[in-house]
């Protein structure tokens, strides 16, 4: 992206609360816009391991629910402010990554992504049975507000912009984490490992470091959900379809691009927010339809997303455009 | 003595793909390994190269005993390797693959781009550096495999047929760049099919046949081996020479 299109993305992103703020819907677009930044940052946390490291995980869900559950779990049963949850839930994510990448590192391809899977499905169900976690019904967080520290707004705009901040922070850290030789050992990795073994490239190590940087994240994305819906069960935070929506969010994009993931959520969480006005509660069986389809139209027209098809396209518009200045 | 192997050995279950092989390698020499397909030669290399771990033997690289080591402390070492199939890194522009190889012993971007702008230059891909490696037809995908071992600042180089499947021409390209390579100090261990290639780049050669080696020399003398050319083309030949 060119450095006055970033700025034009940027400039856009901030104003947008405000540009909507005058529509007769102004909280329901500033609420969805909320829900876009939070989706990309949860796609784009998944893409530095899924994405630049070319690792399947579809059990970043684990990582997202450590970090939903600690914040309301301090709570309820302490009445700390949630926000002292937020770290715990990163230290959480932090051990789990280690404890999880040793093992299913060794695997590669759709061994990995089986193994991502059932560990996450184990700990939903896990949770789910646990009484201090609150079980099957799930954990609250504070009614209202007993002070700043509670972070909890009436409306969705103070959301908006943290999440923004915490997106701006993401898509910086991938940025640097692109030009750093991380960037370029996982781009090996996830090319060849066995040419990148023999190029010195310490594969599971790297591997690791890409899974601790993409649970940080994640995690962290998690937490922002809980502090905004004050509320947490194992379907919501812990469910595959958590999971899932990383995924097909940041491959529709472009999965291992630095604006893939925000670019798929821009269009998902809108069409999902569609499809559960139109059709009620009823409509919510019609999320797994929207992802399957999204799941085969990727697949079959464009598996790098949305950005290597404008890649392509604007390669193609500029071969014909020489081609038309030396005919 | 930078490479010493002994009495190396691969069995893959009951199939003994080496079954003991010895190689010694000075350092600034040039050793060429050949024999038929399926003689075992392909296996010894990742064996020395740390891509498979020998089932018996022992491996020493510059007085480290490597024989179970993982191909990452090869590569740190100062062992690098080429594949038979090239393996480059196909979404990534031929700058980036060889920057890949340059991290490993520069950590900072600038330097490790220096150091692949250099090797680039010295491989003839420098023109290319900002294409994609999908681009290059099997010639520039060989020697973009050359370049990213170059970049990680090898003592000695193992190319497994790195010329194979290239025009004469070509053929003729690649020999120089070896020969290149060979007078920046670095040792080289080749496999090839091309005896052209062998009689021109090395001194000398080891023979391989079903596992073993089974005769070594000055490369001239090795190719009237009776033993070799039974190896090669039956045990009839092989009288017809003896013969004649």
């Amino acid at each position: 992206m060119t450095r006055w299109g970033l700025l034009a993305l940027a400039a856009a992103l901030v104003a947008y609360p405000w540009l909507v703020a005058g529509s007769d819907s102004a909280a329901f677009l500033q609420d969805m816009g909320a829900l876009v930044l939070l989706a990309a940052i949860g796609a784009s946390a998944w893409n530095i391991v899924g994405g630049y490291a070319g690792q399947i995980s579809v059990g970043h869900a684990m990582f997202f629910g450590a970090g939903a559950y600690l914040p309301l779990l301090v709570y309820q049963h302490w009445q700390l402010p949630p926000l002292v949850g937020v770290p715990l839930g990163i230290a959480a994510s932090l051990v789990i990554a280690v404890l999880i990448g040793f093992p299913t590192f060794r695997l590669t391809g759709h061994y990995f992504s089986m193994a991502t899977i059932a560990v996450a499905e184990l700990v939903r169900i896990v949770v789910g049975n646990w009484d201090f976690l609150g079980a099957a019904i799930g954990l609250q967080g504070p009614a209202t507000a007993r002070g700043w520290y509670d972070v909890i707004f009436r409306s969705s705009v103070p959301y908006y912009y943290i999440f923004l901040a915490v997106l701006a922070l993401l898509i910086l850290a991938t940025w640097q984490m692109q030009r750093s030789r991380l960037g370029y050992y996982l781009g090996a990795i996830r090319a060849g490992e066995r040419a990148a073994r023999s190029l010195g490239v310490p594969v599971r190590r790297y591997k690791l470091y890409a899974l601790m940087l993409s649970a940080t994240f994640t995690s962290l994305a998690g937490s922002l959900y809980a502090l905004k819906t004050g509320f947490i069960d194992p379907d919501s935070g812990l469910g595959i379809l958590v999971s899932v929506q990383m995924i097909i969010t940041a491959a529709l994009g472009g999965a291992g691009t630095l604006f893939g993931p925000l670019l798929g959520a821009a269009i998902l969480v809108p069409l999902q927010t569609a499809t559960n006005t139109w059709l009620g509660g009823s409509g919510s069986g019609l999320t797994y339809i929207v992802y399957g389809g999204v799941i085969v139209l990727i697949a079959r027209f464009e598996p790098g997303g949305l950005v290597e098809l404008w890649h392509r396209l604007h390669a193609a518009r500029r071969r014909r455009l020489e081609m038309r200045h030396a005919a | 003595m930078l490479l010493s192997a002994e009495k190396v050995a691969k069995h893959f279950g009951s199939f003994r793909a080496v079954a003991g092989a010895d190689l010694a390698v000075e350092e600034g020499e040039i050793v060429g390994l050949i024999g038929p397909n399926g003689a075992g030669k392909s296996t010894f290399f990742n064996c020395i190269a740390g891509d498979a771990a020998p089932t018996s033997g022992r491996i020493v690289f510059a007085g480290v005993d490597v024989t179970a080591a993982p191909a990452e402390r090869h590569a740190r070492l100062g062992i690098g390797r080429t594949f038979q199939v090239p393996a480059t890194f196909e979404d990534m522009t031929i700058l980036d693959n060889v920057m890949v190889g340059a991290f490993l012993r520069h950590k900072h971007r600038g330097e490790a781009r220096d150091r692949a702008l250099a090797v680039l230059e010295l491989t003839g891909l420098k023109e290319q550096a900002r294409q994609r490696a999908r681009s290059l037809g099997t010639p520039g995908r060989k020697r973009l495999e050359i370049a990213r071992v170059l970049a990680t600042g090898p003592r000695l180089m193992l190319l497994d047929e790195a010329l194979a499947g290239l025009t004469p021409g070509e053929v003729q390209r690649a020999i120089e760049l070896v020969r290149a390579i060979h007078a920046q100090g670095v040792t080289l261990v080749i496999v090839e099919h091309i005896m052209e290639v062998i009689l021109t780049l090395t001194r000398r050669v080891l023979v391989f046949n079903q596992g073993h080696v089974i005769a070594s020399g000055k490369p001239q003398d090795v190719v009237k081996d009776p033993a070799v050319i039974e190896a090669y083309l039956g045990r009839g030949h092989a009288q017809a020479k003896g013969s004649g």
